[in-house]
């Protein structure tokens, strides 16, 4: 039996800016890499931007980007604007 | 008095959550400690910078003969000294870079933005000729019309900083130029159709002062460039590896050929993450050929550093009668300064954070405007849009007739809990905070006349990222922790600490201290309460791998398989078939057997530390309002904060206190003095009034611990949300004292005598 997709979703500007107004997809991937390379592969050069603009939340849990980060099957993968402190 | 409320799962530890003396205390306060201003080198040369007088003006030209032909004068530059850079955002949004505009930020170009913006440096053999030299560099500028305030730099016919600019973020793009440099908006659910269900909605305007960081030490640094271009620099910073990159990226040189040193330094609280002198600094030192020292005065902090943003916001929120929130609905406008980047996008991700809503939206504005460009400041932009939102919270308590904790409590967020960002919340934390403010014993005070007491909470998202570390095992079993990250808020003592639990030894053993970057990996700034957890984590895996070390070399000395040793309370013990065969070894013998066993014992980590929890905080005052003057009195403050677990709880508690207390004078007193030319009329303590120990009573935190399981010993970042809910919680307590609903702050006594004056006319 294959696993469940990770469930990809980007915030309603995000996505009119990058993925033609989509904010979700579901994504077969075992890493964060996995996943940034399959969005890549749907929108070309799209892994640079996730790279650099964002923060991840994997199932709420909040994440700088970080390729090895494992993704579970069925994990939520939102990509949000990153966020600094003071 | 201070008090800690454990949940169940916090675990007892030897170390971690106990209160040592801190580390960096006796140089302290002998004074023997090296901050940015103290360090000399042979041959240094004192720099001066010249600043402009006018709020806005073209510059037509910059004559530096006479300053050049001064005796003692080794170098002058301007901006044409500096590399031009391309017009472009860089990076994420929020905190998006844009060289072009940082240049300008650090050497005024084709115009001065605002009093006390870069023109011109000189450095010379002494301060005395330098300060001549400058005063001899002469300016040519147009005089332009000048604008400070937020909404007079939204309107029509505002004078323009930058005649291109175009907002960003509004589809199709405006065709007209504006101050305003872009928009956000966040939404979650159906706004009107949530107001539809409200049965009170209340709404209001608010604004807020820009007010500084205030810290004690101006920026301060010492810049050394050899022949060769390798360079070095010494400054008090909150993260060296960042004034690295951006002196690299500013000057157009290779971040290899930049040794930076971190000083000591007397706070930052978010506006020591960005760079004003080490560019400039270096340059004079490129151009001279000697070190130059260059030191802000406390007037040069006002004028040219950045202050947090000032604000203009709207602020709408329904409630059932049963206290249900069920819409809100938020309007922010930030200023940003001078240039771009306001933290107007973290505004609206907090405001609605700590409850569920089902129905929300937060729209921002980032507007530019004739002051200095406004830098982080403690939980950037969180304390300002908490202001608005709380005190609106508490009008809606107060209409429906319940408790404002009840209310609160009502609607807290919990794991689960949906963002207006997207994802879920993953923590709790939020609602014991407020629990424990409900169980406070100083809630159910009764108080007395012209007495009141406001509540309010706030949210701030707490950072993680890229730290590093090494662990070090003396020849005599002592332990020396290095980190990258500028100790501000106590992490010498915490590093240590957690070194300690996690290698079984005793804390007096374990010394921390902060590496310059040529001497440890990459770390990020000492910002975003992020180096408890993220490098305390990289010391803790750090650590780790010195104990799998020392016990391969047990196993070496005892001539036993490595799976064969265990290391428990300090020391490496025989373990499985071996238990009993061998005397435990302690660090201090493994460490004299070093040399024999594999050579010295040190071990470094680099994490990119993720899963860090939010902080959440709940406060409550109580205040006394004289009705003839106006002023505000602070009885007493209660703090309640979810701090996982507290690993020194003395810093801990010292952190809420002293972001309570800036709360408090972003609250009753600060704010910056406009004259009408635009030039700052209180540039110095005794004219922008932060509050003072005399103005306070104690205030009393409590630490809630809610463990972080992303975290070996649960922590989460304390240093930044506590200062979310003081100026609506005063302002709440005012209202209740006097029936006065304070909507600007500061809420000084004319301001409030004015108010009150109203309410009774």
């Amino acid at each position: 039996m294959s696993e469940a997709p990770a469930r990809v979703v980007f915030t309603t500007g995000f996505s009119r800016r990058y993925t033609g107004g989509v904010t979700e997809f579901a994504v077969a991937a075992k890493t964060l890499r996995g996943v940034i390379r399959e969005m890549d592969k749907q929108f070309p050069g799209l892994a640079e931007t996730l790279a650099e603009e964002t923060t991840v939340a994997i199932d709420g849990e909040l994440y700088e980007i970080d390729f090895l980060r494992p993704i579970k099957p069925g994990a939520e993968v939102f990509f949000i604007p990153r966020i600094e402190g003071g | 008095m201070n008090d800690t409320v454990v949940t169940d799962s916090v675990k007892r530890f030897k170390w971690v959550g106990t209160r040592p003396i801190r580390p960096d205390g006796v140089p302290k306060v002998t004074g023997k400690a090296l901050y940015g201003g103290d360090y000399k080198v042979p041959g240094m040369l004192y720099g001066k910078i010249l600043r402009s007088p006018h709020a806005h003006a073209r510059i037509r030209s910059i004559d530096t003969s006479a300053a050049e032909k001064l005796p003692g004068v080794k170098a002058v530059v301007t901006s044409k000294d500096l590399p031009e850079q391309k017009f472009d955002y860089i990076g994420p949004e929020r905190v998006a870079q844009n060289f072009w505009h940082i240049t300008r930020n650090i050497m005024a170009r084709e115009k001065a933005l605002y009093e006390g913006h870069a023109i011109a440096a000189v450095a010379a053999i002494s301060t005395s000729i330098a300060e001549e030299a400058a005063a001899l560099i002469k300016v040519d500028y147009e005089v332009l019309p000048h604008v400070i305030d937020v909404d007079e730099a939204m309107a029509d016919g505002a004078p323009l900083l930058f005649e291109d600019m175009i907002t960003r973020g509004i589809e199709p793009a405006p065709t007209k130029p504006s101050n305003i440099s872009k928009r956000l908006e966040f939404k979650l659910g159906d706004v009107d159709a949530g107001f539809k269900q409200a049965d009170v909605v209340i709404e209001k305007e608010f604004k807020t002062a820009a007010v500084h960081q205030a810290y004690i030490e101006p920026h301060a640094c010492v810049a050394r460039c050899d022949a060769d271009g390798q360079t070095e620099i010494w400054s008090s910073s909150q993260g060296h590896f960042q004034m690295r990159a951006l002196t690299a990226a500013i000057l157009k040189k290779p971040v290899g050929d930049i040794r930076v040193y971190p000083a000591e330094i007397g706070g930052g609280f978010g506006g020591k993450t960005i760079t004003y002198l080490e560019p400039v600094a270096l340059l004079l030192s490129m151009k001279s050929g000697s070190p130059v020292r260059l030191m802000m005065t406390r007037e040069d902090v006002f004028r040219a550093t950045g202050p947090t943003s000032g604000s203009s916001m709207w602020v709408k929120i329904g409630v059932t009668k049963d206290g249900k929130i069920v819409a809100a609905d938020g309007i922010f406008k930030f200023q940003s300064g001078a240039f771009p980047g306001s933290p107007v996008m973290n505004g609206c991700l907090c405001a609605f954070a700590p409850y569920e809503i089902p129905n929300q939206r937060s729209v921002g504005y980032d507007v530019v405007s004739n002051r200095p460009k406004a830098a982080a400041y403690r939980a950037p932009g969180s304390p300002i849009s908490a202001f608005a939102v709380e005190s609106v919270l508490d009008m809606c308590a107060g209409e429906i007739g319940m408790d404002p904790l009840e209310l609160r409590h009502k609607n807290a967020c919990r794991i689960g809990t949906p963002t207006i960002q997207g994802p879920k919340h993953a923590h709790d934390g939020y609602i014991q905070t407020v629990e424990a403010l409900i169980n406070h014993p100083a809630y159910k005070v009764k108080l007395g006349p012209n007495q009141g007491r406001g509540v309010a909470s706030g949210y701030w998202f707490n950072g993680g990222g890229e730290s590093s570390a090494t662990v070090q095992v003396n020849t005599d079993g002592t332990v020396l922790v290095a980190t990258g990250s500028p100790d501000i808020g106590g992490s010498r003592a915490s590093m240590a600490l957690m070194a300690a639990e996690t290698l079984g030894v005793d804390y007096s053993q374990v010394r921390a201290i902060v590496a310059d970057t040529g001497s440890i990996g990459y770390t990020h700034v000492t910002g975003g309460s992020r180096v408890t957890f993220a490098s305390g984590m990289a010391v803790v895996n750090a650590t780790k791998s010195v104990i799998k070390d020392l016990c391969r070399r047990a196993a070496v000395i005892w001539d036993v398989d490595p799976e064969g040793v265990i290391w428990e309370d300090g020391f490496a013990k025989p373990a499985g078939s071996n238990v009993g065969d061998f005397e435990p070894l302690s660090l201090k013998a493994l460490a004299a057997k070093a040399s024999a066993t594999g050579g010295p014992i040190t071990a470094a980590a680099s994490v990119n530390a993720g899963g860090q929890a939010p902080g959440f905080s709940t406060q409550f005052c109580d205040v006394e309002v004289d009705p003839e003057t106006g002023k505000v009195t602070i009885l007493r403050f209660v703090a309640a904060q979810d701090v996982g677990k507290a690993i020194h709880p003395s810093y801990v508690e010292g952190q809420i206190q002293g972001g309570v207390v800036q709360g408090i004078g972003w609250a009753l007193n600060e704010e910056y003095i406009y004259n009408d030319k635009g030039q700052l009329d209180n540039p110095g303590f005794l004219d922008y009034r932060c509050p003072v120990a005399s103005d306070l009573p104690m205030i009393d935190a409590v630490l809630v611990e809610v463990p972080n399981p992303a975290h070996p010993y649960g922590a989460k970042g304390v240093g930044e949300v506590n200062i979310c809910p003081p100026m609506a919680a005063i302002a709440n307590a005012i209202a209740a004292a006097t029936g006065v609903r304070m909507t600007e702050l500061p809420m000084s006594p004319p301001k409030v005598l004015e108010a009150i004056d109203a309410a009774s006319a």
